[in-house]
Formats: structure tokens, C-alpha cells, sequence
């Protein structure tokens, strides 16, 4: 059953391509890294946010929540309350686990069906930044400023742009890794029927209240900790980019253009969209504010209309056709 | 007391023109099952094409819909024909994620036309007040109310008793039985998201006045809309009307009576708060 997470595991191309990754700071200058540092980060939130959009195909529009509780949550404890970071991502964590799993609960109670789950969590992601916004515990509106970055492991510092990228990398193969193990397990099985059919996966006696927690909890639990370290990587609690909706709409859109309920769809999407952005807003962000906004939307639009599960099966299809008709024949 | 009537008779007001946003939004959804999450950034969409026809020509928000409506409308049928028919029927989720990138587009590509400092457009009725005893109304939102149920009311006749009404609602209770019946079902729902949107650049006409406007509030608008479409029952008209106007009677009593955020989130707890005990909405009569 789990086969395909061991052969992944031992792999070398994906230890070789970690390697490569780990070895880029010493290669690149801290402009490029601090690109390659969010790419990672959106990596990582787009991984954890295909757990439920992409294999339970429930497009959730809640998971500023979670990144939010994560980033603002935490800061906030250290900052007012003197809790340890390291404390403070876990229960941020926990307090995240939770909302997901009544967000869950509240779907299968009232039988939501996809759209209206769409609907309900845009509420919830609404409700979240205006509470934000209005609650000075949280920072309200101006945000909250962390301490400077000083290298101390013990208070959730890895000493800037080096140690950062590697956290950060580390956490982007967690969550790559946990999709590649669902995706293989009983619960991804599970997580797809549910998305292809409910009624049908409910008649064959699935569990759905069950998974649907499950791969929530596990979604947003994964995202508020990569949260808490995308918060302290910018050092500045900004509400309006940690809890905004908008956060989310860049993960779905990343997701969607990489490759939806693939393990590594997201990552794909988010390795190519979020550097390409930087780099438009590092050059024309000045003059043209928003532009790689213009482009992600443009992007999406082109990819969903020519090829709507994705570039990754798209690049899959091109390479088995390029490798000739004896592969593209394999099952 | 005073409040008290204050608070209701802002809420309506206001109300009345969210329900006619929603309408939009409702009528595209019941004939072809598009949930549009760009709602939002065409109304802010129509709001700046009357900022810039004022800084252009000094021209009034209200007679500047002369031009902003049927640019909007063939704005809408390009996108439906273009962007959105593509994906109707095969791909319905994907609707979502497409309609969400148009959003990104829309609200950005205003950002980097209009800058993102807030924006007033001036009017003639902007400073206007009408005080009847201690209740203080502003003309816009009189207007506004007036003119929202007006076109309500136009539009729910020429549901009823047009042809092309006729061929709304047919399409809506089964597209299927009225291609048989020789209705062009591409046809009308291409008209329809145009009307829907056609109907935004005039609700950014009513809004506009008094209002800073600024290219980020376009998802906000959209939430507004979805609250008050997904209250409505989706498709029911009357539903939709009187979502618009608890959601506005919310949030003005919501931003009279509590401070800071609990008054700002009355309103979806409203929302969240039906759609829990009467998840069909208001209205259970056009169950779909």
C-alpha cells in the first residue's frame, strides 16, 4: 500500500534534489534566496491546502485562518504574553487543528456540497481579518513587530536568509512528503472517492465525517506551522497579507496551475508562479504595483482554459510523447 | 428610539441595492450554474470607469451609466463567451478557481491604471440630506433605494411576462426541455451573464457617490454579494431582495449599536447563523 512513499523515500533523485536546494545559498546572492525563501513558503502553504482542496476537492477558502492563527497568533503570544515561539507554533497549531476539524464538521452536518463549502469558508476567511484588524491583542490593524532575528534556535530563530531557507526548505519537503504518503495511503483512497462521488463513497460505507477531519486537521495544522515560520522569517506581522482571503486565492491559483490532487502539483506551480512574480515585482513593482498579480490571474486564466488539470500532467504528457510511444504506452 | 430608526432605515437603504447586486449574481447562477468570485471586482470595475469619465469630462456618476452600462454588458458577454463557456459543463469547480484568477486580473490591473490611493467621485447629490424628524437620510443612499427596486421590480416583469424572460426561466428550470423547445440556450445565458453584469456598472453608479473607493474592495463586495445570493435560496428573487436588506439592516445596526469588530461581523454571523437552520436559504419554493 504504502509502497510508493518508501520508493520515495529512498529515492535518489529526491535526496539529490534536497541536496542541490540546500547547497542554492551558498551559490546564489540573498536577493535570489530570499525568492527561492517564498517560493518555498508557497511550496509548502500550497501542499498542505491540496490535502483538502485538491484530493478531497474541497476548494476550502478558509486557510487565511489558519496561516493567520499561525503567524499573528504566535507572534502575538510572544510579543504580549512572552510565550516561547517554538510554544507558541504549537498551539497555534492546535488552536488551527481544531477550527479545521469544526469547519469539517460543520460541512458534513449540514451537507454543504462543494459550492456552498466555497461559499461558507470565504465567510469564515471574511470574519477572520475583520476580527484581526479589530482586536489589538492580534496587532488589529498596524500589525506586530518580532524581535530582531538573532540566530537563537531556542526562540525560533535561524539567523536570516540562510538559516531561514533551510527551515523553510525543510518544511516545503514535509508537506510535499506528507501529500506524497496520503496520496498513497487508505486515507487518500478515501479522500478521492470523496471528491468523485459522496453519495457513492458514503453508500460503500467510507467514513466521510471521519476523513474529511482527518485530511483538515492535518491541512490546517501543517499551515499554520508554516505560518509561524513565514511570520518570523518577515519579522512584520502584516494582517493584511497573513490573514487576508487573498493569501488563499494565491495558494488555490498556484495549486490549480501546478496540478490539482497531485503530490507534486502545488510545489510545481508555486516553484514556477512565485518567483516569477518576485522578480516582476523586484523590477516593475515600483511603477506598475500589483502587476504580478495581473500576471498570476493571467496565468491561471491561460493554464485552466488550454489545460484545466494542470501543467504537471501537461509536462507529463509532453515528455511521454518525447520519449516515444513504448513509455506512453505504460498504464 | 431615534437609533433605532436610524439604523433600519439606513440598513434598507442600503440593503435595497445589495439585493439588486445580488440579483445579478442569482440570475447568471440559475441559468447556468456560474458562481462568479469577480462579482465584486466588475462592480469596482464600473465604480472607477465613473471615476475616470469624471476626471475625464467632469461627467456625473448618474449620467455616466449612459456609457459605463453597455461597455459593461459587452465586457460581460466577451468574458462569458471567452472565458467561461469554455468550461461550462465539463469542469464545474473549475469555474471557481477561473473566476477567482479574473478577480486577480480585474482588481490589479484597476491598481495599476487608477494607483491605489481611495478615490471619491463627486456628485451633485453627494452632501444632500433629507431629515424627516430626527432620522438624517443621504440623497445617494434615497436614490440608490429608489432606483434599486425600481429595476428589481422592471427586471422581475420582464422575467414574467417577455419573451426573452420567458426563455430566463425555461432555461433555468431545465436547460435540457428548452433547447427542445427551440430556445438558443448558448444564447441566452451569454445575454444573461451580461445582464448580470450590465447590472453591476448601474449599482457602482448607486454606490458610488460619498463612498472612497479603492481597487482592494472588490472581494468585499463579492462576500456581500455571496451572503446575500446564498440567503436568497440562490435563485429566488424575492429571497435575494429581502437578503440584501438584512444583510444591510445588519450591518447598520451592527456599525450603530457594537463597537469595533463584533459590529463589523453581525452581518455573517447573521449569515453563517441561517445557513445553518435553513440551509436552502429564506425561500424554500424554488428548491433547485
Amino acid at each position: 500500500m504504502r509502497d510508493e512513499f518508501y520508493k520515495t523515500l529512498a529515492s535518489p533523485i529526491w535526496w539529490g534534489a534536497l541536496v542541490i536546494a540546500a547547497i542554492m545559498p551558498f551559490v546564489l546572492s540573498s536577493y535570489y534566496v530570499h525568492i527561492l525563501t517564498l517560493a518555498l513558503v508557497y511550496v509548502a502553504l500550497a501542499s498542505s491546502w491540496n490535502i483538502v482542496g485538491g484530493m478531497a476537492g474541497q476548494i476550502s477558502l478558509a486557510h487565511s485562518l489558519f496561516i493567520g492563527i499561525g503567524s499573528m497568533f504566535s507572534a502575538a503570544l510572544l510579543l504580549k504574553l512572552g510565550i516561547n515561539m517554538w510554544l507558541g507554533l504549537v498551539i497555534s497549531a492546535v488552536i488551527s487543528g481544531i477550527l479545521g476539524a469544526v469547519i469539517a464538521w460543520i460541512d458534513f452536518r449540514f451537507q454543504l456540497g462543494h459550492l456552498s463549502f466555497v461559499l461558507i469558508t470565504l465567510a469564515f476567511a471574511e470574519m477572520g481579518s475583520i476580527v484581526v484588524e479589530g482586536w489589538d491583542f492580534l496587532g488589529g490593524a498596524s500589525g506586530l513587530l518580532l524581535p530582531k532575528d538573532t540566530g537563537n534556535f531556542l526562540a525560533f530563530q535561524f539567523g536570516g536568509g540562510h538559516g531561514a531557507f533551510w527551515m523553510m526548505l525543510a518544511l516545503a519537503a514535509i508537506c510535499v512528503l506528507v501529500n506524497v504518503a496520503i496520496l498513497n495511503s487508505p486515507l487518500g483512497y478515501y479522500l478521492r472517492t470523496i471528491r468523485d462521488n459522496e453519495k457513492a463513497a458514503q453508500a460503500i460505507g467510507v467514513n466521510i465525517l471521519r476523513y474529511k477531519i482527518t485530511a483538515m486537521v492535518i491541512s490546517a495544522m501543517l499551515a499554520s506551522v508554516v505560518g509561524t515560520a513565514y511570520v518570523r522569517y518577515l519579522t512584520f506581522a502584516d494582517p493584511y497579507l497573513l490573514i487576508s482571503p487573498v493569501i488563499t486565492i494565491e495558494i488555490v491559483l498556484f495549486a490549480t496551475v501546478g496540478g490539482l490532487g497531485r503530490a507534486y502539483g502545488p510545489a510545481l506551480g508555486a516553484l514556477l508562479l512565485v518567483p516569477l512574480g518576485e522578480i516582476l515585482r523586484g523590477k516593475l513593482g515600483s511603477t506598475l504595483p500589483g502587476l504580478h498579480y495581473f500576471i498570476y490571474g493571467i496565468v491561471v486564466i491561460s493554464v485552466i482554459l488550454v489545460t484545466p488539470r494542470g501543467l504537471l500532467p501537461l509536462f507529463e504528457r509532453l515528455w511521454a510523447r518525447w520519449r516515444g510511444p513504448a513509455v506512453a504506452g505504460k498504464p | 428610539m431615534t437609533e433605532l430608526y436610524q439604523a433600519l432605515a439606513q440598513g434598507l437603504l442600503i440593503g435595497a441595492t445589495y439585493g439588486l447586486l445580488a440579483l445579478g449574481m442569482g440570475l447568471v447562477y440559475g441559468v447556468s450554474g456560474v458562481v462568479n468570485f469577480s462579482h465584486g471586482d466588475f462592480i469596482s470595475l464600473g465604480m472607477f470607469m465613473c471615476l475616470a469619465l469624471y476626471s475625464a469630462f467632469a461627467m456625473d456618476p448618474y449620467v455616466s451609466i449612459i456609457i459605463t452600462v453597455p461597455l459593461m454588458i459587452a465586457i460581460g458577454a466577451l468574458v462569458y463567451i471567452f472565458l467561461i463557456r469554455p468550461m461550462v459543463g465539463h469542469q464545474f469547480l473549475m469555474v471557481v478557481q477561473l473566476t477567482l484568477g479574473l478577480s486577480l486580473v480585474l482588481q490589479n490591473g484597476i491598481l495599476m491604471v487608477f494607483g491605489g490611493e481611495p478615490a471619491r467621485t463627486p456628485s451633485f447629490v453627494e452632501s444632500k440630506l433629507i431629515i424627516l424628524g430626527d432620522v438624517v437620510l443621504r440623497v445617494p443612499h434615497i436614490v440608490a433605494f429608489v432606483v434599486s427596486f425600481a429595476l428589481a421590480i422592471g427586471l422581475y416583469i420582464m422575467l414574467r411576462s417577455t419573451d426573452f424572460g420567458r426563455s430566463i426561466r425555461a432555461v433555468h428550470q431545465n436547460a435540457h426541455a428548452a433547447a427542445l423547445m427551440g430556445i438558443n440556450v448558448g444564447r441566452v445565458q451569454v445575454l444573461t451573464f451580461a445582464l448580470g453584469i450590465g447590472i453591476l456598472a448601474l449599482a457602482a453608479a448607486l454606490l458610488l457617490p460619498g463612498t472612497p473607493i479603492q481597487p482592494t474592495q472588490g472581494l468585499r463586495y463579492t462576500v456581500i454579494t455571496l451572503l446575500v445570493v446564498v440567503l436568497g435560496g440562490m435563485t429566488n428573487f424575492v429571497g435575494i431582495m429581502l437578503g440584501g436588506l438584512i444583510i444591510g439592516i445588519a450591518e447598520a445596526f451592527g456599525t450603530i449599536y457594537l463597537d469595533g469588530p463584533i459590529g463589523l461581523l453581525l452581518p455573517y454571523i447573521i449569515f453563517v447563523a441561517i445557513m445553518l437552520f435553513l440551509p436552502k436559504g429564506l425561500t424554500w419554493s424554488s428548491a433547485r
